[in-house]
């Protein structure tokens, strides 16, 4: 589903050229759940950045279900981000102004969604995360777990391909951090492909496969048979 | 379109919106009733007079000392003007149209029934009057030098005939066609009888703001009370030559008095309005400073919200919105804020022109200015807003994942 092959990213800062990520390959398949893992400044955000179209590479090759996406114009890959990913970001990024009903909403909007499907895949998606009898409260009114709920309702609601997640239990703590994995992990067991940055290393350990990453490059590309979960 | 979360997004976040639309109310408030007082002004100015204005100049001649003879100084400057190079006629005259010196006074189609009076300037010269002015006679004829009355100060007025312009034959007589009064009779307040022996298409009173701009009487008198307006017709291209010899020919004939004001229509007409056009001067001014500020501070709100909401703005890209899609969240966003300001700022605009027409005795604005401000500032938003609109559609959708 996902091939990246000999992937770099180098960023030039006045004279000096840094080189985030270099020769990067790998394949993700369908239903896979993927954790990424390395030190800070290793590359991960950057890595998740060109694997969720959010910026490009400056090598490489990148097919996306089979379609070279390397070298797409910018509305291509927004309609491309629209349709087939999903983000769950570490701050939950939900929109403060918004209830959730209108936080959800987002994406199906850009999507030209017509009125009643956006409500039913809204609705289905805050029912799935628990939320839909408070679809009219704003994200303030929720606990970190609850909102980042929220976020992945909305990364759901569109129904993607697959869901990049940011160190989505970055910012809670242990026991909600632990019923936001079983989430992620129960919409993986449906299907729902995952790649997820973290640095939690129990996080890692528990995950099918683990990708960790040093100076750009990846180190190791470890698969297991069986995942807890966490 | 996001009309919906939009709305819903700003009434919980009211307090930068409703200053801006604060400030678009009171713009719109100002700027509409401004312009329609700068208008009104350049309407006045503006106004044709009826006089051939490119060729003519006037003077005023004071007598003074026993000595001085009025009719005798009158007969002669007339003859001394009328026979120099270059003049094509010149009369003598009590007022100067468009000067904002003169005399008015009621008149109407019964005796006696002063409260149906219709107010006119009342010009007194002599059958060269038509002549110098280069007014247009549409009706009857002018006067006869025969009947050209010289008035002594004091002495009671007399029946005659008179020329009126237009406006105020139909002021008069408003079922009746103009041409059609030729003969009939009306009265002054002094129950004077004047019979209309010409019509006039055009000639105005002296106060170019007045309501009764057109109306005019013009008799057939010369007043002797030592002080004249000469009014000088130049033949073309002889203005600007003559202006300085009419005033040293007249002194050249009597030095029993003064001569003052030797100067152009257009000088008399630029005199005439130094309190209009400072005060439009002034209010185009306060206008332009007004919609800067408005503009500014749209922007500067654009600009603080932009960044404010730089990592929203940066979800919203990794949730699949385009360039155009975030530019126009923004202009949606200011269309909104700018609709509540303009629909407030247009009740604030006529409640202030009610008071402006109760206080200041303007007229009433017409309804398409209302609109038409209301359409100016709209679209103000919206140039304001686009620049910073424009740099938040170009923001990387990375922005989401950065910690800013």
């Amino acid at each position: 589903m996902l091939q990246m092959t000999n992937i770099g990213k180098t960023f030039l800062t006045g004279q000096v050229q840094t080189k985030a990520l270099d020769q990067i390959n790998l394949e993700v398949d369908e239903g896979e759940f993927v954790t990424i893992t390395g030190p800070s400044g290793c590359g991960k955000t950057t890595f998740l950045n060109i694997a969720g179209l959010l910026e490009n590479a400056t090598a490489g090759q990148y097919l996306l279900d089979g379609e070279d996406v390397s070298r797409l114009g910018d509305r291509q890959r927004a309609k491309l981000r629209n349709q087939k990913i999903g983000f769950i970001f570490q701050s939950f990024n939900l929109m403060p102004d918004l209830n959730l009903f209108d936080n959800v909403d987002v994406p199906l909007r850009y999507r030209g969604l017509g009125r009643g499907e956006r409500h039913q895949r809204i609705e289905e998606a805050l029912t799935n995360v628990g939320l839909w009898s408070r679809r009219k409260h704003l994200p303030a009114q929720l606990s970190g777990g609850q909102q980042q709920r929220v976020a992945i309702a909305r990364a759901l609601a569109g129904s993607p391909r697959f869901l990049l997640a940011d160190e989505p239990t970055g910012n809670l703590d242990s026991k909600t951090a632990a019923g936001v994995m079983s989430l992620l992990h129960e919409i993986n067991a449906k299907g729902t492909t995952i790649i997820m940055v973290t640095h939690d290393p129990v996080l890692a350990q528990n995950s099918r496969r683990n990708i960790d990453i040093l100076d750009g490059q990846i180190r190791d590309d470890a698969r297991r048979n069986t995942a807890a979960v966490a | 379109m996001e009309f919906g979360p939009i709305l819903r997004s700003l009434l919980r976040n009211k307090t930068g919106a409703l200053l801006i639309a604060l400030q678009i109310m009171v713009t719109l408030t100002v700027i509409v009733n401004a312009i329609y007082i700068i208008q009104e002004r350049s309407q006045h100015m503006t106004k044709p007079s009826g006089l051939d204005e490119a060729n003519i100049t006037h003077i005023l001649s004071i007598g003074y000392g026993e000595s001085f003879n009025a009719e005798a100084t009158t007969d002669n400057d007339l003859r001394v003007l009328r026979g120099m190079t270059g003049v094509a006629d010149a009369t003598v005259i009590n007022a100067i149209p468009v000067s904002s010196s003169g005399s008015s006074n009621g008149y109407m189609v019964e005796p006696g029934r002063l409260e149906l009076a219709v107010m006119a300037a009342q010009y007194r010269s002599d059958d060269h009057a038509i002549s110098t002015m280069g007014l247009e006679l549409i009706a009857g004829e002018n006067f006869s030098p025969n009947e050209i009355v010289r008035h002594e100060p004091g002495t009671a007025r007399t029946d005659t005939s008179v020329i009126v312009t237009r406006a105020m034959a139909e002021a008069l007589y408003p079922d009746d066609a103009a041409e059609t009064t030729i003969g009939r009779i009306f009265y002054a307040a002094d129950d004077t009888a004047l019979q209309i022996k010409g019509i006039v298409e055009r000639l105005q009173v002296p106060w170019p703001s007045a309501d009764f701009a057109e109306n005019s009487v013009i008799y057939p008198e010369i007043e002797l009370d030592g002080g004249n307006y000469y009014l000088v017709r130049h033949e073309p291209g002889y203005r600007d030559e003559n202006l300085p010899r009419v005033e040293e020919t007249l002194a050249a004939q009597n030095d029993t008095r003064v001569l003052r004001e030797n100067q152009t229509f257009e000088q008399t007409r630029t005199i005439t309005f130094i309190p209009d056009n400072a005060m439009t001067s002034i209010l185009s001014i306060v206008v332009s400073i007004l919609m800067f500020i408005t503009g500014l501070g749209i922007v500067g709100l654009a600009v603080f919200t932009i960044n404010r909401r730089r990592r929203q703005i940066g979800t919203r890209r990794a949730l699949g919105a385009g360039h155009i899609q975030i530019l126009r969240y923004f202009l949606v966003e200011n269309f909104v804020i700018s609709t509540v300001g303009v629909i407030f700022g247009a009740i604030m605009t006529v409640a202030l022109n009610m008071f402006l027409v109760n206080n200041f005795d303007l007229a009433p604005l017409q309804w398409y200015f209302v609109p038409a401000g209301m359409a100016v500032l709209l679209v103000l938003g919206q140039l304001a807003v686009v620049g910073p609109a424009w740099r938040a559609s170009r923001m990387s959708p990375a922005t989401a994942t950065r910690n800013i």
